[in-house]
Parts: structure tokens; C-alpha cells; sequence
């Protein structure tokens, strides 16, 4: 089992791996990079609490091989703040009481920037849908609807904070 | 988390692919979006000596209107299918894309895979039915043109060689006048396996009321995804009521074979009906709109 050296930009840092051909993203996270921030769970697609933006866009880290993001771009968790200023959404997340156990959160946080990204004034029902692919089985998810929404208003109109 | 041992490669072109699978057939995995294989490595139901990943082919990522048809390359995710405006009639097939497992799960999900899977289930194989779809196989120095509906064989079997590659879907253009639309029953609406799925596929004549085509796919109710020709040709020349789509889809629900594994085959069969009715009055909407 021949390792692969990987090349890749890991929260804007330019990082170089040497992985073994069957780790996958997650685990290469996890476990050779430290970045704890991305959780493990089902690790079969089901439950996002892996998702990470593989060039911007929400996917199960657990269903990517680590050898796959030779030459991508990675976001975590811990890429969105910026030192001691967390992200909108992190903040909204605290601000409205969207975080209970936390488990889901740094999954919850990244599908919600890849939808606010691309669309900044979403409706509820486009919410709902782009955490769809993210369990979590404290909140209802009530808060955490209410929390992306707010961080929406918060990112479309800069000048109404407070 | 732990997957088995394997060597990883990631050629750079088709071509280099198939030498690929030329050399080794069966003991190199194809892997695309990954959203099926690295499940089943995990669960050890394979154990490849090598993963052969198909990122880097940028020709299987093509997207092309021709005046016969449109070809999709294989590695087009369905995000991207949901994303596109395709046709009247081929909007059957970005509706069903966009409800293939979750936001995460479309990202990374391809049409190639989902074919290749060859599960009863699978949500783009009743649209591609429905729209006559053929799918392209590569191998070295040579390549067929499969006809999707005798492409799959058992539930996870089709008639792929193990020194082939599926580079592309063609489906046929329609006549104008032609609409189609997708159903799927689930117990929710995110990361579900649709329990029954139908994809109907209308044409009309010219006055815009009598049909001169159709197809009816259903998925999730016999060994493999299935087209419910009796139905389909049932409607031919016939006008485009809700009376005879309710005739249409009772036919259909007596073609469905489905097996009673995840709910009863009555039930199965009562959906199938159901189903069949609202895909056929929304497939003729389209057709109209």
C-alpha cells in the first residue's frame, strides 16, 4: 500500500500530506492533522456531522478519500473564524441558542455558509433544505433555522448591527 | 472508519483508465463520487487490491446538446442535473436528481454511479428509462452503446464487463410537445430510498391534446428499476385525460413486481397507481406549458 503525497489548501494554507491511500478525508483531518473541529459519525453519508467545503461546497468528508483533494481547497470549522472574530453564522449560532450538545454545529455551520454564499437572502424552506443532509437530534432545529436566517440579515445588511 | 488496504490511483484520461482496467478488471473499484463505494469498502462487501479514481477525467464531465440528443458524462453529479434546465422532457431527470439523498450527498453523487450501482432503487434510472436513455462503455480501443433498459440485470448487477468504464448517457431528443415528471414516495424528504419511484414521459400531437408518446419507468418495485410498457403504450392515441391516466396507471401497478421487502407488494402496487397518475398529469403539464 503505496502512501500518496497530497497537495491541497487547507483553510487557505497550502498543505502537503503524505496519507495512506485508504484514509479518508475525515480521518486524515481527525487523526494526521489534528483538526478535531470536524466530527465523526455515522460515517456513511447519513448524518453530515463530516461535512466540510471541498471547493466551496458542502460534501460528507467520511465518502471522500483523503487522496481525492490532491490539488482542491478544504475548509473546516476552524477555517471560518477569523482570530478572534468568529464567523457571523458562529456567532448567530451562539446568539439564538443553536448549539445544545455541539456535536452537529461545525456541520451545520459549514451547509449553511456554502447556502448563504451562493444565496444571501434565502427563504426558510431553502434553509431547511440545504441542512437536510445534517442531523441533529438535540435542538428540533428550530434554533438553528432561526440562527441562519439571522446570520443572512446580519451578512445582507452590515449596517443594521448593532 | 476503518477501510481495507488498497492502492490508490488517479490517471489522468480515459484512455488511461481503461489500460487501467484492462490490467486488473475486477480487483480495481471505479471511484467517482464515492458516495456508494466507500460504504461498501467499509463494509468489506469489496475488497479491491486497488481504488481507481476517476477525478481528474474532465471528458466525464461534459455536458452537450447535439440535434440528436443530449449526452451527460458520466461523472456529472446530481447537484448539478438538479441545477440544470434540460428540456420539458428532460426535466423528469434533474426533478429526480434533486431529490437524491441530501445537499451533501448530491455534491459528490454522479449519474454514472448511480447507473452502475444497479440498485432497485436508484432515483436516476426511471427518469434515463423513461427518456429512452443509452449509456456508452469504454474499453480499450473500443467502445458500445447500451441500451439503458437492458442495461440492468439483479439488484447491483448490470452487464458491465470488468474491463469497462461508463464515460457518458445519451438520451434521444424528443419532439416538441413532449413533458415529463418525476415521483417518489418516501417516509421523508431528505436521505430517503424511495420506497416507489415513477418517472413518466409524455408527447403529444400536434392539437395538443391526443398522445402520441409515452413511457412510464418505475423504481423500487421489482429486481431492477423497470419501464411499465403496457401502460405506456395503453395511452397511445389517446387524449390526455385524468381518466385515462388513472386506466394507465392501474395497468402500470399490475406490471410492478415488487417483491415486499420494505413494504408490502399490495401496498407497493397501490403506489405505484398513485404515482403513476400525478407523473402522467404533470408530465402532460409540462408538455403543454
Amino acid at each position: 500500500m503505496k502512501k500518496c503525497h497530497i497537495t491541497f489548501q487547507l483553510n487557505g494554507a497550502t498543505t502537503e500530506v503524505l496519507v495512506a491511500p485508504n484514509q479518508t478525508l475525515v480521518g486524515m483531518l481527525r487523526e494526521d492533522l489534528g483538526l478535531t473541529g470536524t466530527k465523526y459519525g455515522c460515517g456513511e453519508g447519513d448524518c453530515g456531522a463530516c461535512t466540510v467545503l471541498l471547493d466551496d461546497e458542502p460534501v460528507n468528508s467520511c465518502l471522500v478519500l483523503a487522496a481525492q483533494v490532491d490539488g482542491r481547497k478544504i475548509t473546516t470549522i476552524e477555517g471560518l473564524a477569523d482570530g478572534d472574530r468568529l464567523h457571523p453564522l458562529q456567532n448567530a449560532f451562539i446568539e439564538k441558542g443553536a448549539i445544545q450538545c455541539g456535536f452537529c454545529t461545525p456541520g451545520m455551520i459549514l451547509s449553511a455558509k456554502a447556502l448563504l454564499d451562493d444565496n444571501p437572502d434565502p427563504t426558510e424552506l431553502d434553509i431547511r433544505t440545504a441542512i437536510s443532509g445534517n442531523l441533529c437530534r438535540c435542538t428540533g432545529y428550530q434554533k438553528i433555522v432561526e440562527a441562519i436566517s439571522h446570520a443572512a440579515k446580519d451578512h445582507s445588511s452590515p449596517e443594521e448591527k448593532s | 472508519m476503518n477501510l481495507p488496504k488498497f492502492d490508490y490511483e488517479a490517471p489522468s484520461d480515459l484512455q488511461e483508465a481503461c489500460e487501467i482496467k484492462a490490467c486488473y478488471g475486477d480487483r480495481a473499484a471505479l471511484l467517482a463520487g464515492g458516495t456508494d463505494l466507500l460504504i461498501t469498502l467499509q463494509k468489506g462487501w469489496l475488497a479491491p487490491s486497488r481504488v481507481v479514481s476517476l477525478e481528474r477525467l474532465e471528458e466525464l464531465k461534459e455536458m452537450a446538446g447535439f440535434s440528436a440528443g443530449l449526452t451527460i458524462g458520466a461523472r456529472i453529479t446530481a447537484a448539478e442535473l438538479a441545477e440544470s434546465w434540460l428540456g420539458t422532457a428532460e426535466q423528469v431527470l434533474s426533478e429526480a436528481a434533486a431529490q437524491v439523498g441530501s445537499p451533501l450527498i448530491r455534491n459528490r453523487a454522479t449519474i454514472g454511479g448511480n447507473l452502475v450501482s444497479a440498485m432497485p432503487a436508484a432515483d436516476l434510472a426511471p427518469p434515463l428509462l423513461a427518456l429512452q436513455a443509452a449509456v456508452v462503455l469504454n474499453r480499450v480501443g473500443s467502445e458500445r452503446v447500451v441500451d439503458l433498459e437492458d442495461f440492468f440485470v439483479a439488484p447491483g448487477e448490470q452487464v458491465m464487463q470488468p474491463d469497462e468504464i461508463m464515460s457518458e448517457i445519451f438520451i434521444p431528443n424528443l419532439p416538441e410537445g413532449s413533458g415529463g415528471a418525476f415521483e417518489k414516495l418516501g417516509v421523508r424528504k431528505a436521505l430517503e430510498r424511495s420506497i416507489v419511484s415513477v418517472a413518466a414521459v409524455v408527447s403529444l400531437d400536434g392539437d395538443g391534446k391526443t398522445i402520441a408518446g409515452a413511457r412510464i419507468a418505475l423504481g423500487a418495485v421489482a429486481p431492477t428499476p423497470m419501464l411499465a410498457g403496457e401502460a405506456a403504450d395503453s395511452l397511445i392515441g389517446k387524449k390526455a385525460t385524468a381518466k385515462n391516466f388513472a386506466a394507465a396507471a392501474k395497468i402500470a401497478a399490475g406490471e410492478a413486481r415488487p417483491r415486499g421487502l420494505r413494504t408490502s407488494a399490495e401496498y407497493s402496487r397501490l403506489m405505484v397507481e398513485t404515482l403513476t397518475k400525478r407523473a402522467l398529469q404533470r408530465a402532460f403539464a409540462a408538455a403543454t406549458a
